[in-house]
């Protein structure tokens, strides 16, 4: 009988302590209901488009000749272009890279990392014997934004397999988001939950919830079409807490926690931004 | 007046050798700061935790004391080793109440 309520007990701490993942996605969306009652959830794709009307009309506008255009024909070049060997990226991929960013960033049991689609892009070239490409921006950034333009309108689909190893990735990423760094000791947390909508400078604070679903963006900032992780390090530079290495361990398993939190949401990347 | 001649000069002297110290750092003064500094910043990293203007203040730092200015090079040592050891605590601070900021 001790025996039982130990096991009793144990269960219950343990379920308090450490909620699964598609807890803490239904918990996050119940949070931004009751932050934001009048909005659909959906809308927060569009970043902080779907809380300035304003600013939501400008981009719309903009949309008409969108500044990542050249990015996805680049990108769509790029991808049809055979390897030394006479393969190419579609060899790569499941269903020829076409419509698939949904899935990433995904786990991968042999070498039990989290794989996000760059980092795929570049292990192909690779596997293939070609030099990988530069991270952030450029012909890596390219390919990304025609991927994600062929997966436009899927709902984003990343798996947390049952894995120890998949789980714990997810936690790291999860305890990332929510723990405060940098000299300013700001968590992403402070700035895309608690501050969600609110006016910062110039612009309003978009919100985690579809944060994942848009990449590759035109920044107009930065005048080119970058990556998540090249924003990651934007981040983390602005709250002066040393950013890591694009597709480091920490900021995959980062992307792998961010973009669950997304899941069920409409793929709309790439995008334009501020 | 002649009495007090040695007892001024015994003062004089035991000034000066208290003060030698302060007025001028040295090569051996910057390499302990810069150790400690060093030592105290991987454990930032190893956290998570490291600020980006900690490295920026080292560069200088070793800038400093190649230029011989040994002074200006173990404050700026000192104060990298201070941001880390406040990015620490915040690393030790975090780590327990984190979990409180998740949705449940």
């Amino acid at each position: 009988m001790k025996k039982f309520l130990i096991a009793c007990f144990l269960f219950v701490v343990t379920v308090n302590v450490y909620a699964t993942p598609e807890e803490d996605r239904l918990a996050l969306r119940e949070f931004f209901t009751q932050r934001f009652p009048d909005m659909d959830l959906n809308e927060m794709i569009n970043g902080l488009y779907a809380f300035d009307e304003g600013a939501r009309e400008q981009w719309l506008e903009m949309e008409d000749f969108p500044p990542y255009e050249i990015a996805i024909e680049d990108g769509e070049e790029a991808f049809s272009e055979p390897f030394a060997n006479g393969k190419g990226y579609a060899d790569c991929f499941e269903n020829g890279g076409i419509g698939i960013k949904q899935n990433y960033p995904r786990f991968d049991k042999d070498s039990g990392e989290v794989i996000t689609l760059e980092y795929a892009i570049n292990q192909c070239r690779t596997d293939n014997g070609e030099e990988p490409l530069p991270w952030q921006v450029g012909e890596l950034a390219a390919i990304s934004a025609y991927m994600a333009f062929t997966s436009r309108g899927n709902k984003m689909s990343v798996v947390i397999p049952d894995d120890p190893r998949a789980l714990s990735a997810y936690e790291s990423g999860k305890e990332y988001y929510y723990t405060r760094r940098g000299q300013l000791e700001f968590a992403c947390e402070n700035c895309h939950m608690q501050s969600a909508g609110f006016q910062l400078r110039a612009d309003r604070l978009s919100g985690m919830l579809g944060q994942a679903t848009h990449w590759p963006v035109y920044r107009s900032k930065w005048g080119e079409t970058g990556t998540l992780h090249k924003r990651f390090r934007e981040c983390n530079s602005q709250v002066r807490a040393k950013p890591y290495e694009p597709q480091s361990q920490v900021y995959r398993e980062l992307e792998y926690f961010l973009s669950y939190m997304s899941n069920g949401m409409e793929m709309n990347g790439p995008a334009s931004r501020r | 007046m002649k009495r007090l001649i040695p007892v001024l000069v015994s003062v004089s002297l035991a000034v000066l050798t208290l003060s030698a110290p302060a007025l001028a750092a040295d090569a051996a003064e910057y390499q302990a700061a810069l150790t400690k500094t060093r030592e105290t910043l991987s454990d930032a990293e190893s956290k998570v935790q490291l600020w980006s203007t900690s490295e920026i203040l080292l560069t200088d730092a070793e800038e400093a004391a190649a230029s011989g200015d040994f002074d200006l090079a173990v404050k700026l040592a000192t104060e990298a080793r201070l941001q880390g050891e406040l990015a620490v605590a915040t690393a030790e601070r975090e780590k327990k109440i984190w979990q409180n900021h998740v949705p449940k």
